[in-house]
């Protein structure tokens, strides 16, 4: 499973512009609520819901924001790009620049926590992130997305 | 008497060959047993020509060293891990080891002509993991593994020597008698309860004397320890006698002797130390001296065959089937499946066939010498590497530590503590030793001062200090240099962290759904911890929580949780092969496989001929 069976196309933001923690979560939570088209309030809420359980930021600038929304039928992901980092109240205090949203259906279970354990095998790949950090293409960070598989075979 | 001087020189002579053979091992991390087993092996008989075949005298030695061995063990097992661990082990211990015996007694009918009794007779004598290889390689082989699958493999250990015994034992008398199956009747049964009950029940209460004679009798320090190894012989022979199981016996007594407060602990600690290092040099060599290697050629091939079966197939297949009802995840299990080594128990036992008479005695003990060396070799070299990829090694918290601890004459309340200051630890840096560790003493160049004249702590100072049992812990933080952060780590402790005061329902919400009863619902992240564990919680400790498995990260100077981390690792299989699965994942892919038939059934009913395209 490839990251891009997860994240879309057009659920690229390569280049989103965001102060705080919160503006960046709103940001994301508003593409989520185009691409799923439920309302952008109910994401938010969950999303920062599970932060208060403890920040998804898993350290080196990246964080995964995620939750369960009762009335979807799939599992959805954002992908954002910062210019500039913001204050995640990361693991390691760092502020993050790369941030992957992922919304999974109440009942998704099991493969909600494979989804999630997929993206953050992924993005603890150094090489990958260095490239994603330096482009602003969305073309070529959904193309990054798509062969995540293969740079992560083993 | 020339024979006799001789006889000690020779002896002496392979015990100091052992002892330095260690050194080349911690060189090249070869399994030190292995080298035992081979310094006997190259003084025997085939080699510099040492002819010794006294078998009832291997196996009176043998036996003893066993026993010493086993003490040991139970000696060195907290009651904590075998709290954690004591189910799954005990299930190991007597389902798992019928199941090892019944598959390679199936292979045996096969390549080597046995009858299935016969065969089984093989299998039970290899099944049981030795107590002695499986100690060394996780605790002298520098490795921290998972506390779960730790106590797992050493109550294992412990446990299913008498197991094998018995089985060992029992199956002879019925192949010696030719009963057949005949033979398996109920007196066996009652004779396997009897044996075990009596073992129990006479370690239980030579425990509590070995206890009771320490601590209120006031023996010479030096002293102790012999009069420890006595009682526990005193044990292991008592309930022989009696008619139940020794080595069981010894293991419980030490277990229970382990967990009291003895005085004199450290001595009698150093000195269980080396008296097991002493049984094990000797048993091994002993075996390996009995042992004619030129023998081994005509059964090397359905030897190697049996060896083969048991390291890939039997010991993992009996693993799995053992341990699908507790929770453990694919890899732990895989781990505790790999690790499943055969050493000088199985030899010992190797002998009794010999010694009771049946005809082809000499064929099971080569086959089985051969079966153990490849175990040895395959799974012995091994281990590091395999735990290392399933991540089950639990990262320093703290980077090395020089320490030296010293029991206090008397009653003390407080134990004598020496540190070398290392560079870049948090007192060379500055930081202040708390006034309740009672720092007296610092050492700097050769020159003795007081704590209080002594300034900042340098590098290479020795400090002493006096402490409360028990605080050492947090003291070692502040003398120890930065730990080494690896990429495993990561992965070891999960991917996101959570705060432990939040209530686990949220946890539930978020990961969900999984099963928790409403009480623990209601608590905290960090009250579930120490509410499943049954007690203080420690650094690397897990829980599972149905898909999710929640791991202290660290905890504060008070023991509480301080951090929490969330792992998938139950959903993240190492391999995607079908092996090891657990209970909730064989559900999964049940489920998923009739979702498809029934996907596919549909598809075709609609189109009204079969589709071959994938749903």
């Amino acid at each position: 499973m490839a990251l891009a069976d997860l994240i879309a196309q057009n659920a690229v933001l390569p280049a989103l512009k965001a102060n705080s923690k919160k503006q960046l979560l709103q940001e994301m939570s508003a593409k989520a609520a185009s691409l799923t088209g439920l309302p952008e309030r109910e994401i938010f809420d969950v999303i920062l819901q599970r932060e208060r359980l403890g920040s998804t930021g898993v350290g080196n600038g990246i964080a995964i924001p995620h939750g369960k929304m009762g009335n979807l039928d799939r599992i959805v992901g954002v992908f954002a790009r910062l210019d500039q980092p913001v204050n995640f109240e990361a693991l390691d205090d760092e502020p993050v620049d790369l941030v992957v949203l992922l919304l999974a259906p109440e009942g998704a279970g099991a493969d909600h926590l494979k989804a999630l354990s997929r993206i953050a095998r992924v993005m603890r790949d150094s090489d990958l992130v260095e490239k994603m950090r330096a482009t602003d293409d969305a073309a070529s960070l959904y193309a990054f997305l798509s062969d995540s598989q293969a740079s992560n075979a083993a | 008497m020339d024979s006799f001087y001789l006889a000690v020189m020779v002896a002496t002579a392979l015990v100091l060959l052992a002892a330095f053979s260690s050194l080349l091992a911690f060189r090249f991390g070869a399994p030190l047993l292995l080298l035992f087993l081979g310094i006997g092996l190259l003084a025997g008989v085939d080699g510099l020509g040492i002819d010794f075949s006294n078998n009832g005298l291997a196996y009176v030695l043998g036996s003893t060293a066993l026993a010493v061995i086993l003490f040991d063990s139970g000696y060195g097992t907290t009651l904590q891990s075998f709290r954690t661990a004591a189910l799954p082990s005990l299930t190991l211990a007597s389902l798992g080891v019928v199941l090892t015996a019944c598959l390679v007694g199936l292979l045996a009918m096969l390549v080597l002509d046995f009858t299935f009794i016969e065969g089984a007779l093989l299998g039970s004598i290899v099944a049981s993991t030795d107590a002695a290889a499986v100690f060394f390689l996780l605790r002298i082989g520098g490795i921290n593994i998972r506390d779960k699958v730790r106590s797992t493999l050493e109550v294992e250990s412990g446990t299913n020597d008498p197991m094998a015994i018995f089985l060992t034992m029992a199956l002879v008398q019925l192949v010696a008698a030719g009963e057949g199956y005949a033979g398996f009747d109920f007196e066996l049964l009652i004779l396997f309860f009897e044996q075990m009950g009596l073992g129990f029940v006479c370690g239980l209460i030579g425990g509590v004397i070995i206890h009771f004679v320490l601590k209120r009798l006031n023996i010479e320090r030096g002293l102790a320890p012999i009069l420890m190894l006595a009682m526990a012989l005193m044990v292991f022979g008592v309930t022989g006698v009696l008619g139940g199981s020794g080595f069981l016996a010894v293991y419980v007594a030490g277990i229970y002797a382990g967990n009291r407060k003895i005085p004199a602990r450290t001595t009698i600690t150093r000195f269980q130390e080396g008296i097991t290092w002493l049984a094990q040099i000797i048993m091994f060599l002993v075996l390996g001296l009995l042992a004619t290697p030129s023998e081994f050629l005509t059964i090397l091939l359905p030897s190697v065959l049996l060896g083969l079966f048991l390291v890939f197939i039997a010991r993992p297949l009996a693993v799995w089937l053992c341990l699908l009802p507790f929770d453990y995840t694919q890899r732990e299990m895989g781990f505790i499946g790999w690790v499943g080594l055969r050493g000088a128990v199985s030899i010992l036992l190797g002998i009794v066939p010999i010694i009771g008479g049946l005809e082809n005695g000499q064929l099971y003990f080569n086959t089985v010498f051969i079966i153990v060396m490849m175990s040895l070799v395959l799974q012995g070299w091994s281990i590091k590497t395999v735990a290392t990829r399933l991540k089950l090694i639990i990262p320093p918290r703290i980077g090395a530590i020089d320490k030296v601890e010293l029991d206090l004459p008397g009653n003390a309340n407080h134990e004598l503590l020496a540190y070398r200051v290392a560079a870049g630890s948090p007192v060379a840096l500055g930081e202040r030793i708390p006034r309740w560790a009672h720092p007296s003493l610092v050492i700097r160049d050769g020159k003795s001062m007081r704590y209080q004249y002594a300034g900042r702590l340098q590098e290479n100072d020795h400090v002493y200090l006096f402490i409360a049992p028990g605080y050492s812990g947090l003291i070692d933080r502040l003398f120890a240099s930065k730990a080494p952060v690896s990429e495993s780590d990561e992965a070891f402790f999960g991917t996101f962290q959570i705060a432990p005061n939040r209530p686990v329902e949220e946890v539930l919400q978020a990961y969900g759904p999984m099963s928790a009863s409403e009480a623990e619902a209601e608590m905290t992240v960090a009250d579930l911890i120490e509410h499943r564990i049954g007690g203080k919680a420690h650094y690397g400790d897990r829980v599972r929580l149905h898909n999710i498995v929640l791991i202290v990260v660290d905890t504060d100077e008070n023991g509480r949780i301080s951090k929490v981390g969330v792992s998938m690792e139950p959903v993240a299989p190492a391999t995607s092969l079908p092996i090891f699965l657990d209970l909730p994942e064989i559900r999964s892919r049940i489920r998923t496989y009739f979702a498809k038939r029934k996907r596919l059934r549909a598809i075709r009913q609609t189109s009204g001929k079969p589709d071959q395209k994938e749903a």
